[in-house]
């Protein structure tokens, strides 16, 4: 290689109306070489991304790309410099053919107005070949697997001489195994000589793939060198920005009885007999991959799947849940996985958005909504929580995604609740408001409230559950308990 | 500062109020004092109140978050009904207590007959997954199919003199039938938007069906109560049309599809749902008949000068609206084409 | 052909369509003993194909962009009403009735870049924005211009080539009927629509953005023109196909297409275009209008009132919206 590396910025700034995104950057790409963008949500990783890619223009700073300085960058030429990005959507086309997911984007390039189906072929073929993937050129692309269109979003980069491939958050949606593949094909890139830019936040995935690491927080770059040099603790500080606190919850109040005990629940190609039991002030932790029945169970005991059999027994009877209103009946919450499709109203005020499960208790018989007492209760949880508002008029689309969810907390907390149950209650939370959360959860679970967290956020179920459960392909395959709930624990069995 | 609160806060209102002060402001400088006549406004109390009440219907389909185009088509089937019960009732020389009844029932029958199609709209929209447009786009043609098979076409006479009376008729020689009911209707719609559970929820679930659900609101029967009270809304300002019209037709209330949703759209309440205020809906549906009615003032313009007026008005509020809102937030786009590679 | 192949065949929509559309002229044909097979019948059904089957394609290739075009009747409407009042202040078409055609498409292409421009700059919702261009155009063209109905004086060109016919066929009974020229034009456009979309970039094009937009524009498309040169090349289209109703009508009423966008539109989807964008064909469109023109044009002929068309309109609508949602929700699952 001629130059040491392929791709160097320094002092990059970037601001928008007056907000600081980055501030002063510097990071450096080998080529042949895995590097890792790591970052919490919101540290600036994505505007970085951008400003490579030519969407965005910085307003500091220098980017000197195979050792010539590149002053403007627009899309095109980004693209003409080898320079392409695999965003986390992927930018595929759902209702068009592999092929033409393919194809479609080198034909725009070449400008050409026509379409001649033997080339189109012929290029989807030769981008197929280049990793040797073999996948029906003739599926539609939205019918794929989300690791093949990954794959294809691969080839499809490859297909333009890719010498630097960004890849934002690939392993989001992927199980474990595609997550192996997947790096099986990073590997195979980065030996034929391709610089690869992977963004994650995962530091076990990290520290298995990547060469260099640059890490960033608020929007400044806090560490940069090889990976090798840097060990985990020392990444978590670097990452989250404080010392990893060991406040490990201890269960002071846990009831004799079982509430809640789940008997071979099942349900075709997702769970397989799963049973467990939860009592009164425990802080279960349901673990496992993507896919694995976690999300499943939590549905099927919020009313939202239907199991096929088995039993659910809460205090003692024997219950169906056929709906979110049958659940709420029962007593159980649930703070759901995505937050922005499914927990919360946006475009709507904040106090409606915490008032929204209770508003019977917050209504006369009548129907007629008690407006001074919603207004009170929203009030109450805005300074529990200490959700960052001057005003619970405001939408909640003002709002950071720390303070959303806690919103959402707050909607199902306002229930006088049995269970609560938890689905990745702190993804793209910022640490501020994750430790609110852990502290807020813990004393409720000490109180007497029954807490399941479903998450695959090892270090947060070490740290919050007093019993974990660990599932694999639908069935439970572990449980510990405990001090023997240890991320290296838990990883064995989910292997 | 708190003036322009107020402005971002309530955007449409502004826009509104400034649109009718303009129009008042034209049609003064126009036509000076024969725009002020009294006769003049207590005509208009007589025409909006039958799109009023419909418009009013939609509105509650639009806050759910959903679309329906078969209200009109639904009331017309509806009233064609219960013209046909009338003309087949009432005999000469029957007292008014006696067409009285007959009356009442006919309404109800309308009602229920309301309250079936819009029960099976939302039965179409919420259990069989069908998109909104497309499941009450074809309910209007079933609903018309109904009507026009009904009639063969024709309009339906024959309604009692009663009904017609009923529909003149005026309290305290200002306050007409219709305007009345409208009145009353929109009380109990603004009631229901700002005062109780279910207009709390019907903002939340427009804005957010999934998240609604999640949140333990049964949005099957939140569907089922906004599209009835559509249907029925519509029904009622059916009957009235039927009153001002003395007959009921297939195609009647035709027109008022596209009326209805302009008068929304311009007040801010946009099918996406969750969206827009119940005094925004009255501001615009007065400023739409001012409209018609100062342009019919103009003997060389006919009616279709206030569509043109209207479908004007749509499109500058729709682009300003946007412009304020920062809706125009566009990503960037590569401008020049891109190069050519070897 | 592969099994693969024949599985995706029998998932796709059109497949549906066209498997009813058989089954449904074999019903009709049985009930009406045979009388929908007779030439003449076949040529009335085919005639009523040309106006709804052109429009259709005009709804198809915007639907298939993820739009909603409902103001392409008013914009025919104002179109055609146009052209013929200026041909005849002018004496135009007594003979030739091109230079109408011609005018119909501009002032067509003119109103369609009225919605593109807006369409595409301000991003807007195009249904509530193709409302409100419809409800303007109404406006403009019976209150700002006062278009007039004209029948009798129809310049005599426009006459001439609505009669004109390619060949003429009989029934049994001895009656005379004309196959119109104008199913020339609806057989171009169709074969046209199918090229654009499924041979040029700019046809890929609408797909994409159909399929995803933000995809789109980063794959390179210039989103912003396409939009805008599809809505004006739609409203071109609308304003010539507009002249050929004139023709074959005999007359121009500026009012005739009120409300056609709400049969059109809902056929198209039953075709099996999506209203989400991406998806359509041109065959499945013309299934679906061949469906709908049979079933309308064979009532008379299987004993049922026409006053019921209308009915049986939605009935076929709604039982085709309900089995592909059906079908969509058991793929979910």
């Amino acid at each position: 290689m001629s130059e040491e590396y392929l791709l160097q910025m320094t002092g990059i700034c970037k601001s928008f109306s007056g907000v600081r995104a980055l501030d002063n950057v510097n990071f450096k790409v080998r080529p042949g070489k895995v590097m890792c963008l790591a970052g919490e949500n919101g540290c600036g990783k994505s505007t970085l991304v951008k400003i490579i890619s030519g969407v965005y223009t910085k307003d500091e700073g220098q980017v000197i790309f195979e050792g010539k300085e590149i002053t403007k960058i627009t899309p095109a030429e980004a693209t003409r410099l080898g320079i392409q990005v695999i965003y986390q959507d992927l930018s595929i086309f759902p209702n068009l053919t592999v092929r033409e997911n393919l194809a479609i984007n080198s034909e725009i390039t070449a400008g050409r107005k026509m379409v001649n189906r033997k080339r189109w072929d012929a290029t989807a073929r030769e981008a197929l070949s280049k990793i040797g993937c073999n996948i029906d050129l003739d599926a539609k692309m939205g019918e794929l697997s989300v690791a093949d269109k990954q794959l294809v979003a691969i080839c499809r980069a490859l297909l333009f001489n890719a010498k630097l491939i960004i890849m934002d958050e690939p392993t989001t949606a992927l199980t474990k195994k595609e997550v192996d593949a997947l790096f099986v094909t990073v590997r195979q890139l980065r030996d034929s000589g391709i610089a690869i830019m992977f963004i994650s936040h995962k530091t076990e995935e990290i520290f298995e793939i990547s060469d260099d690491v640059c890490i960033m927080r608020n929007g400044k770059n806090v560490y940069s060198g090889q990976t090798a040099d840097l060990t985990r603790r020392d990444f978590t500080y670097y990452l989250t920005g404080r010392e990893l606190v060991d406040d490990r919850f201890v269960p002071t109040n846990i009831s004799a009885e079982p509430i809640l005990e789940v008997k071979n629940l099942c349900m075709p190609g997702k769970l397989q007999d799963v049973s467990f039991e939860l009592r009164k002030g425990e802080i279960l932790g349901v673990t496992g991959l993507l896919g694995s029945g976690r999300t499943e169970l939590a549905l099927s005991l919020f009313g939202l799947a239907k199991p096929s059999g088995g039993q659910i027994i809460l205090n003692g009877k024997s219950v169906k849940i056929p709906s979110p209103i049958a659940a709420q009946k029962l007593r159980i919450g649930y703070v759901p996985e995505d937050r922005l499709t499914e927990g919360l109203c946006l475009q709507q005020p904040i106090a409606d958005n915490i008032t929204l499960a209770s508003l019977k208790r917050l209504s006369n018989a009548l129907g007629l909504l008690k407006k001074k007492d919603i207004y009170e209760d929203a009030a109450k949880w805005v300074k529990i929580f200490s959700i960052a508002t001057n005003d619970p008029k405001k939408n909640a689309s003002t709002l950071s995604g720390g303070n959303q969810q806690k919103i959402v907390l707050s909607k199902w907390l306002s229930n006088d609740l049995d269970l609560l149950i938890l689905n990745g209650p702190t993804v793209g939370v910022d640490v501020g408001a994750k430790q609110d959360i852990h502290a807020l959860v813990h004393q409720l679970a000490n109180e007497g409230l029954a807490v399941m967290i479903i998450s695959d956020d090892l270090a947060e179920v070490v740290v919050n559950c007093s019993r974990v459960i660990v599932m694999k392909e639908g069935a439970i395959v572990g449980e510990m308990t405990g001090d023997a709930i240890t991320e290296d624990n838990i990883l064995e069995i989910i292997r | 500062m708190k003036l322009k609160t107020f402005t971002k806060n309530n955007r449409y209102t502004v826009m509104l109020l400034g649109l009718m002060a303009l129009i008042l402001v034209f049609f003064t400088a126009t036509k000076g004092g024969a725009f002020w006549k009294l006769s003049l406004w207590k005509g208009m109390t007589m025409q909006f109140p039958e799109y009023g009440c419909m418009t009013l219907g939609l509105m509650f389909a639009f806050i759910s978050g959903h679309m329906d185009m078969s209200f009109v088509a639904l009331g017309d089937f509806a009233s064609i009904l219960a013209v046909n019960y009338m003309s087949a009732h009432v005999v000469d020389g029957m007292t008014n207590g006696q067409v009285g009844s007959i009356m009442f029932v006919a309404i109800l029958i309308a009602l229920s007959i309301a309250i079936i199609g819009g029960a099976i709209n939302a039965v179409l929209v919420s259990r069989l997954n069908i998109p909104p447009v497309m499941a009450t786009i074809a309910m209007q043609l079933v609903w018309t199919g109904f009507s026009t098979a009904l009639t063969k076409g024709y309009a339906v006479k024959g309604l009692p003199a009663l009904y017609t009376e009923i529909g003149h008729m005026e309290l305290f020689g200002f306050l007409s039938i219709p305007l009345l009911i409208f009145i009353v209707l929109f009380i109990i719609a603004a009631f229901l938007l700002k005062f109780t559970v279910f207009g709390e929820k019907l903002y939340m679930m427009g804005n957010n069906l999934k998240a609604a659900r999640f949140s333990a609101i049964n949005t099957h029967n939140m569907l089922l109560t906004s599209y009835i009270l559509s249907a029925v809304y519509s029904c009622i300002g059916c009957l009235i049309m039927v009153s001002t019209m003395g007959s009921a037709k297939a195609d009647y209330g035709t027109s008022y599809v596209m009326r209805c949703i302009l008068i929304l759209v311009l007040a801010g309440v946009l099918p996406d749902g969750g969206m827009g205020k119940i005094m925004d809906v009255l501001l615009s549906i007065i400023t739409i008949q001012i409209i018609a009615t100062g342009v019919n003032m103009f003997p060389q313009l006919n009616t279709y000068y206030a569509s043109l007026i209207w479908g004007g008005l749509l499109i500058i509020v729709l682009i300003v609206s946007t412009r304020m809102s920062g809706g125009t937030v566009r990503v960037r786009k590569p401008r020049k084409a891109p190069q050519k590679t070897a | 052909m592969n099994k693969a192949a024949i599985k995706r065949m029998t998932r796709r929509t059109e497949f549906y369509i066209f498997l009813v559309l058989i089954l449904m002229i074999a019903l009709i044909g049985i009930i009406s003993k045979g009388q929908l097979f007779e030439p003449t019948q076949i040529v009335t059904i085919l005639r009523a194909m040309v106006v709804d089957g052109m429009f259709a394609m005009c709804s198809l290739v915007v639907m298939i962009s993820g739009g909603f075009d409902l103001s392409f009747p008013a914009v025919s409407a104002l179109s055609y009403s146009l052209a013929t009042t200026i041909c005849l202040n002018q004496g135009w078409c007594q003979t030739n009735p091109w230079m109408g055609f011609l005018l119909a498409a501009i002032i067509g292409w003119c109103l369609g870049m009225f919605n593109g421009w807006i369409i595409s700059n301000f991003r807007l919702n195009t249904m509530i924005v193709t409302l409100a261009t419809q409800t303007f155009f109404t406006g403009l063209s019976m209150g700002l211009l006062q278009l007039k109905e004209i029948t009798s004086t129809l310049p005599n060109g426009f006459k001439e080539m609505g009669k004109s016919y390619l060949f003429e066929v009989y029934n049994s009974a001895g009656l005379r009927s004309t196959m119109t020229t104008m199913f020339l034009f609806f057989i171009a456009l169709c074969i046209i629509t199918s090229f654009v979309l499924n041979r040029t970039m700019f046809g890929r094009a609408l797909y994409a953005i159909g399929g995803n937009e933000v995809s789109a524009e980063r794959a390179g498309y210039n989103v912003k023109r396409i939009k805008f040169l599809l809505y004006s090349v739609v409203g071109a289209v609308a304003g010539f196909t507009g002249m050929i109703r004139v023709c074959m009508a005999s007359q121009s009423i500026p009012k005739a297409l009120v409300g056609k966008e709400m049969t059109i539109i809902p056929a198209v989807i039953l075709g099996g275009a999506s209203i989400f964008g991406g998806e359509g064909t041109v065959f499945g469109t013309v299934c679906a209008i061949s469906i709908i023109t049979v079933v309308s044009n064979s009532m008379l002929l299987v004993g049922i009132d026409t006053y019921w068309q209308s009915f049986f309109n939605g009935l076929v609508i709604l039982i085709g919206v309900t089995v592909s949602a059906l079908q969509a929700m058991r793929q979910k699952h």
